[in-house]
């Protein structure tokens, strides 16, 4: 979901930077000494899930990984999500240095949506709860960056509804792998280190 | 502080174990359009794909002359492909748009257009038709020989684009893995000196 250089138009272009450069400062006046770690961990899962494709649909779709970047970093995605972006573009070519801010935005933000709202219910202690949140936070958090592609697109191409159409239907099998990513990476955590997807959630209330 | 540094590990395992098991199981592969262009005669070529090396069908391309005046416009097919008579005897910019924001362009330069001898042959039809000793003339010959060159550099051709899509190599990877653990460095290096000159400003 990456969008190309020259794609959208200058005004889009600066709308978006400007919103990342918010989140992004947000997310770095959060970050604290012991999170640095666990945000280069996240950030670069970022960085070689797009590298994995997934060879269903019409379309060249990969895994992305927002979702459990932004449960378990909250505002702290977007300094991790810009990073992994930025090294995407310079050593893969994939989008390019003007659209950065406008894609950190697309991918981070649905990740900050996604922790306010599954983060609460991710540290129930019911397996069940629990299990479902972090699948529809994985899910959703695709979704939503797929709406902020096609809202990004709007002045470029012709049809909102029909990109946004595309775009869904071309990563539902991207939604439903990531979501059950997320499920078990919460799994995994609950059992090891649940005091990893509630620390974070004790520190922004 | 043994319990963050544990969180940490945990973490760092996950993730390479991530890497492992992708880097073994699943086709890299990435998330890029490019277009190569070509000419054959007076026709040009051009192929589209995602790199990684899937075709990208069904694209709309667009082709430019310098003024940005669009020429002509058309979809690939079903092996990414789409070829089209020239136009015009110009500088061609080719520009492919596979949608949701993938968009690549590819330049052919008039040059170009005149070696490969699409328009160029009839401009220079009165240069030099005389004869030499096998009974064909000048113009026969470079036919022949540029029709037999595009067959032979065909395949080349095709390498090159080939190699054009390849997806990103295991230094690329690694490497920018790399620097995000350079970068993470860098954040508690600044962020500890920050926390010390705070201390000692304290004590004094």
């Amino acid at each position: 979901m990456h969008i190309s250089e020259g794609v959208l138009s200058a005004p889009v272009l600066i709308t978006g930077a400007v919103l990342a450069a918010a989140g992004i400062s947000v997310g770095l006046k959060k970050m604290d000494y012991e999170k640095i770690p666990q945000v280069a961990v996240l950030s670069s899962a970022f960085f070689v899930a797009s590298l994995i494709h997934v060879p269903i649909g019409p379309s060249s779709v990969h895994l992305i990984l927002n979702g459990i970047n932004g449960l378990l970093l909250g505002w702290m995605c977007f300094p991790s999500i810009l990073v992994a972006l930025a090294l995407q573009a310079i050593l893969f070519q994939f989008g390019g240095i003007t659209v950065l801010g406008i894609n950190t935005m697309n991918m981070a933000l649905p990740g900050v949506i996604c922790y306010y709202l599954f983060s609460r219910l991710v540290n129930r202690e019911k397996k069940l709860i629990s299990l479902t949140a972090a699948f529809a936070c994985g899910l959703l958090s695709v979704f939503f960056s797929g709406i902020l592609v096609a809202l990004s697109l709007l002045f470029t191409e012709q049809s909102f509804m029909s990109v946004a159409k595309l775009i869904v239907v071309t990563h539902l099998p991207i939604m439903i792998i990531e979501g059950i990513i997320t499920l078990f990476c919460v799994a995994f955590l609950h059992r090891v280190k649940p005091e990893l997807l509630g620390g974070i959630y004790g520190k922004a209330t | 502080m043994e319990k963050r540094h544990n969180s940490t590990m945990y973490l760092l395992i996950l993730f390479f174990a991530s890497i492992l098991i992708m880097s073994t199981s699943l086709p890299v592969s990435a998330h890029k359009v490019i277009i190569f262009a070509w000419v054959e005669g007076d026709i040009v070529f051009t192929e589209s794909k995602f790199s990684g090396g899937r075709e990208a069908t069904g694209a709309r391309v667009l082709v430019f002359d310098t003024e940005g005046k669009q020429l002509l416009e058309g979809k690939t097919d079903n092996k990414g492909e789409f070829s089209f008579k020239i136009p015009k005897l110009t500088d061609l910019r080719i520009v492919l748009d596979a949608g949701m924001g993938h968009k690549a362009e590819w330049r052919i330069p008039e040059s170009e257009i005149k070696e490969a001898g699409g328009v160029s042959d009839k401009q220079r039809a009165g240069e030099s038709a005389q004869p030499i000793n096998v009974g064909l003339s000048k113009e026969e010959i470079k036919e022949l020989i540029e029709e037999s060159l595009d067959r032979k550099l065909r395949p080349i051709v095709r390498m090159m684009t080939e190699s054009q899509s390849k997806g990103p190599s295991v230094t690329e990877i690694v490497g920018g893995v790399g620097y995000i653990f350079g970068l993470m460095g860098l954040a508690i290096y600044f962020r500890n000196r920050g926390k010390k000159r705070h201390e000692v400003n304290r004590e004094n």
